[in-house]
């Protein structure tokens, strides 16, 4: 019944044989070319904020589509292999994407203390601003006398 | 339980053929996809990590930017291109034991394994650098130089990424240094390549998640 010679994707197979050695070699050049490009991009010449990030990103996209399709031979598998991959990665957007979205609409009091909302904190430390100002770190504006007329109350027993 | 006899010449006297799989394509594809499905989930543990970034990344926009000068982007360099360079050396072990050139194949094994020792060696220098430096996560942040929120933030998750990640090279080099000596002593000469080709598949991951760290952290 066994029949060791039966063509089950046996294309696939086959077609990964006869993948010269070269191909590696080209792969590997480009990969480097890239690395190289990655770093020219963000320490050779200044790309104004948000988009120095999206190079880089859109660089090590390229760089690891390189390496899964000829490295990993998804290029040559076809089918379920690579169904796998593109599911996982289909999740990962969703986890990234809707964890951002929460994070950028958010009522901004409800971030962590950060450079943005540190000033509309309530004077701390309390229960409100679990997120303590780092030691040694600036204190926001307001929490020098002003908490006394302005503010929220202090909580009882909150602070020390 | 099967014994190993059994497993490695199941099936009607070819070799490393499991009885359950009527050729041995067939068996080399559901390996192949088993190691696809855990690959799967290793993108998914790491893309927790990523996605704790993403948050920190925007809540603490001008911090990370501060944080990330304190990482010397040569280090980050010369790694990258040390794993880009071991995964051209798995890929191409690959290839010489589907071609019967196991000698090669075990030799570039080796220096795959020898490329992870010097990722780890130059890995070990920064973190011995930051830990001096006081740069640290959480309470353990004691750095001058940068007090800003959220900067212990970014080195927590420095060192949770980079941490996780240079624990699956340890992981890989253990795996392809057993591979590199079972192919040494002929063990896939007669051209079955599924284990150097799984642990392959894992060097490359390796590799691809490295590409993403490198700059996230040290070119931002």
């Amino acid at each position: 019944m066994a029949n060791p010679s039966a063509p089950v994707s046996h294309d696939e197979e086959e077609r990964v044989r006869h993948i010269s050695a070269s191909r590696y070699y080209v792969v590997w050049v480009a990969l480097l070319v890239f690395t190289a490009l990655t770093i020219f991009t963000a320490r050779g010449v200044h790309i104004p904020s948000p988009w120095h990030l999206l190079v880089g990103l859109a660089i090590a996209v390229v760089k690891a589509a390189l390496v899964a399709l000829f490295f990993m031979h998804l290029w040559d598998h076809g089918g379920t292999t690579r169904l796998v991959l593109v599911t996982a990665l289909v999740f990962l957007a969703l986890l990234i994407g809707i964890t951002v979205l929460d994070n950028a609409t958010r009522f901004e009091l409800s971030n962590p203390v950060n450079d943005r909302n540190e000033r509309f904190m309530p004077p701390g430390p309390d229960i409100l601003s679990p997120m303590a100002v780092p030691r040694g770190g600036r204190l926001p504006e307001r929490s020098q006398g002003a908490g006394e007329t302005g503010g929220a109350p202090a909580r009882p027993g909150g602070g020390h | 339980m099967r014994t190993e006899a059994e497993v490695t010449h199941g099936g009607e006297g070819v070799p490393h053929l499991a009885h359950h799989y009527s050729n041995l394509e067939m068996q080399a594809h559901a390996a192949r996809l088993g190691m696809w499905l855990f690959l799967a989930t290793e993108v998914l543990l790491f893309g927790g990590l990523f996605t704790a970034y993403v948050v920190y990344r925007y809540t603490f926009s001008d911090t990370f930017v501060a944080a990330s000068k304190l990482v010397e982007t040569h280090y980050g360099a010369i790694n990258t291109v040390v794993l880009i360079t071991s995964s051209l050396t798995v890929a191409l072990a690959h290839h010489f034991v589907e071609h019967r050139q196991s000698r090669k194949a075990a030799l570039l094994l080796a220096a795959s394994v020898f490329a992870g020792l010097v990722f780890l060696g130059i890995k070990a220098i920064e973190y011995t650098h930051h830990i001096e430096a006081g740069e640290l996560p959480g309470r353990y942040y004691s750095y001058e130089g940068l007090q800003a929120h959220g900067a212990a933030m970014f080195w927590s998750l420095y060192f949770l990424m980079t941490g996780l990640h240079g624990i699956h090279v340890i992981i890989g080099m253990g795996v392809l240094a057993v591979i590199a000596f079972r192919t040494w002593r002929g063990a896939y000469d007669d051209g079955y390549s599924t284990p150097v080709e799984l642990s392959g598949l894992y060097w490359h991951l390796v590799d691809l998640i490295w590409i993403f760290l490198f700059p996230l952290f040290y070119l931002i």
